[in-house]
């Protein structure tokens, strides 16, 4: 090498190692430095990814069949990314003819300037998913035409998002309503089983970090969905009994209308159907129709005196003690004073000598509160406590009512109250308390506890809800007793409430309603409960009419009714009529 | 000393096979570290498309739910009660009474029973890992770890 030009050559290459010892100097300094590399790793972290929070799909609610009662379907929330907008015009037009939105409103929302306050604006929820095809088809037009446009005034859906979510959906729409309750948009259970098992429904949201750095995507924990339920009704039951009870009250002019059916040998409610009832899909109807304080689901949550169903308890309880037998004679005056109150018959007329099936068979309220002197006021509410009256039954549904049973030693029991309890008034009960005490003599003396979930299935597994005893408030004899009285004395009387080839057995109610001036006997409260088969009772039917106004008498408006459901229920549950059902038995 | 000279003279290479060996042993190390480096960048270049496809997935995998819930919403409201009613009467289908009933005995026959959704509940299993550990750490996280420790080491 020519030694005049080597120098050029040792300048340049300690330039160039100069320029890479600079470099690897501050490579080990910025990595090596806790410091720097702190500071690093800070601003990293902002273009690492997010952390969110995933929301598990609500578990749904099925009948004990398998149909689905409530579902989830998708819906959109539309909104306006602010600092995308390129002509608000257009997004307030397009809202305004596609989803019906107000255009003023929705053109000062899009005209807004982004800040660091306000950067996303939500204008509509609940949009369904046809409503955003359209939106999507108008979009693709709006692109293809003015795509290659640029100006202030060229029409632009810039800005416009719709972000997709699940919402609750139900696809009975009013069957069942009371029962269900219903989820708002926030994904909160309101009423019924929605409300009971709220938290095992939504399942357990969770924060989850989505990385933006494809080299950190890993699986996403596995986040389970809400649990599922399986409900104790059956659907076409349901239905047929809330078309029955709407007939009822229609026909009888009567303010409102329930009727509960349960299994007496399990406690499972095969039907709860109330009055008034809404679309479970248009919740924010609510209080449109549940006007002041009418309670959503009268079933557990509307207590009231229910009148001479309640003899049935009476009596049972006075038959359980001994205090009284099937053959007691009682002489029937019209009339008995119970602690200074004088207590009259249904129609103030005195029915001489009468047995304790005639007593129940023609609903004397005298007799009745003879009855509960017999008993003693000490066992009579002893009894009544044992058959849950004045407690919460337990049911898995939200807004049950306790009732009211005044109890010797509260300020406000007095004397006579244990004659008027004795048939019904001064006690309030629910229907659904009523039907499962009343259930104990239809179940040979227990008393199940009622329920409307029959199973739970949570993470890929159905865990079943067994049958539970509540009480067991009076003997089998006591019961089996009983129920052969309730029977002969609706034969007797050729009841409305009897039924073609099934022997059943029931009592009507009939019962004032107190009002802040005393008892109205103008409106009353008409009332049936029954059940059969008789020898392997598959159901219990109770039937409440509020302030009927074709007649006040629970004879003349509940039993037919009664009837009528169980014309309905021996068909949707296979029960053959006793007679072939006895034979099939004895083949066997 | 002649003959010394001579023989190391003899045995010791040229200047320039010297400088073409230095040059080719850089060569070398350069091509290596090529190599490495072209491994190094293939791989992550894979890995980075796969986390790409991976975080595209768990979009499908939203969408996929949206659809299955909206499917079954579907199902449920073309068989729901009001539905099923309504085509049973179009089809010229009446409720049946009670008196209308006529029951047979069929031998064998099981009458409609609850539904069954999922199994019951299964006795618990421990959860063993899929994968054993050492195999969840990239080699620049691992060259990361240690860097930051001797960083820390000098500091202290």
């Amino acid at each position: 090498m020519n030694n005049e030009n080597a120098w050029r050559f040792t300048i340049i290459g300690s330039i160039v190692s100069l320029l890479a010892g600079i470099v690897l100097i501050q490579l080990f300094r910025i990595q090596l430095n806790p410091k720097e590399v702190e500071h690093f790793l800070e601003q990293s972290k902002i273009y690492e990814g997010d952390w969110r929070p995933v929301y598990p799909i609500r578990g749904r609610i099925y009948d004990r069949y398998g149909h689905e009662m409530a579902g989830n379907t998708t819906v959109y929330e539309v909104g306006i990314q602010l600092n995308q907008v390129k002509n608000p015009h257009t997004i307030a037009l397009t809202l305004n003819v596609l989803l019906g939105l107000d255009y003023a409103e929705i053109n000062e929302i899009a005209s807004r300037e982004p800040s660091d306050k306000l950067i996303y604006a939500v204008v509509a929820n609940n949009v369904t998913k046809e409503q955003i095809e359209r939106l999507e088809k108008y979009k693709e037009e709006i692109s293809r035409v003015y795509g290659g446009t640029r100006g202030e005034d060229t029409p632009s859906l810039a800005g416009l998002e719709y972000t997709p979510r699940l919402a609750r959906s139900y696809p009975e729409q009013e069957i069942g309503a009371g029962i269900l309750g219903f989820v708002n948009q926030e994904g909160e259970g309101f009423y019924g089983v929605e409300a009971w098992y709220d938290d095992l429904l939504s399942g357990d949201p969770q924060w989850v970090f989505i990385p933006r750095d494809p080299n950190r995507a890993e699986d996403l924990p596995n986040i389970p969905d809400g649990a599922s339920l399986v409900l104790t009704i059956d659907r076409n039951i349901q239905a047929n009994v809330e078309q029955i009870l709407d007939d009822a009250v229609d026909s009888n002019g009567a303010t409102s209308g329930t009727i509960v059916v349960i299994d007496p040998q399990t406690g499972e409610i095969l039907a709860a159907a109330t009055t008034p009832r809404m679309d479970l899909n248009k919740y924010s109807d609510y209080s449109k129709i549940f006007k002041g304080e009418t309670p959503f689901n009268r079933v557990v949550s509307q207590a009231y005196e229910p009148g001479s169903v309640y003899k049935v308890l009476t009596m049972a309880a006075a038959l359980d003690k001994g205090a009284v037998k099937p053959d007691t004679t009682f002489i029937d005056t019209g009339v008995i004073e119970v602690g200074g109150a004088y207590i009259y018959n249904w129609n103030s007329g005195a029915w001489g000598p009468q047995d304790m099936q005639g007593c129940l068979q023609h609903s004397l309220n005298v007799c009745l509160a003879w009855v509960a002197t017999q008993l003693g006021a000490k066992d009579f509410y002893s009894y009544m406590r044992a058959f849950s009256i004045g407690h919460l039954t337990g049911v898995d549904m939200a807004g049950e009512n306790p009732g009211r049973l005044k109890i010797p030693g509260d300020a406000d029991w007095y004397d006579a109250d244990l004659g008027t309890n004795a048939f019904g008034q001064g006690v309030s009960a629910t229907p659904l308390q009523m039907a499962t005490a009343i259930s104990a003599v239809a179940n040979e003396g227990k008393m199940m506890a009622p329920h409307i979930v029959r199973s739970i299935i949570d993470n890929g597994e159905q865990y079943n809800n067994e049958p539970r005893v509540l009480g067991i408030p009076i003997k089998k004899e006591t019961a089996q007793t009983l129920t052969e009285m309730l029977s002969r004395s609706l034969e007797e009387e050729a009841s409305d409430a009897l039924v073609e080839g099934y022997r059943i057995a029931g009592k009507t109610g009939t019962a004032e309603i107190p009002t802040p001036y005393g008892y109205s006997s103008s409106a009353t409260n008409a009332s049936f409960v029954g059940w059969g088969p008789l020898d392997d009772p598959q159901f219990l039917v109770y039937v409440w009419l509020e302030k009927p106004t074709s007649s006040p008498w629970g004879s003349i408006v509940a039993s037919p009714v009664f009837r009528q459901v169980v014309e309905r229920l021996v068909v949707l549950m296979d029960i053959p009529p006793d007679r072939i059902r006895k034979a099939l038995t004895a083949n066997h | 000393m002649n003959s010394v000279r001579s023989l190391t003279q003899a045995y010791s290479q040229a200047p320039w096979r010297k400088q073409v060996k230095l040059i080719v042993l850089c060569l070398l190390l350069v091509v290596f570290i090529a190599l490495v480096a072209g491994v190094y960048l293939s791989v992550t270049a894979r890995a980075a498309t796969i986390g790409r496809e991976i975080l595209l997935m768990q979009v499908d995998i939203d969408d996929i739910e949206l659809e299955i819930a909206d499917l079954n919403n579907q199902l449920a409201v073309i068989t729901s009660s009001t539905e099923m009613e309504k085509r049973a009467r179009d089809l010229g289908f009446e409720p049946i009474e009670m008196d209308q009933s006529f029951y047979l005995v069929v031998p064998g026959y099981t009458p409609r029973e609850m539904v069954r959704l999922a199994p019951p509940p299964s006795p618990v299993t421990p959860v063993t890992s899929a994968m054993p550990e050492g195999y969840d750490e990239s080699l620049i996280d691992w060259l990361r770890q240690r860097i930051l420790m001797a960083g820390s080491l000098l500091e202290d």
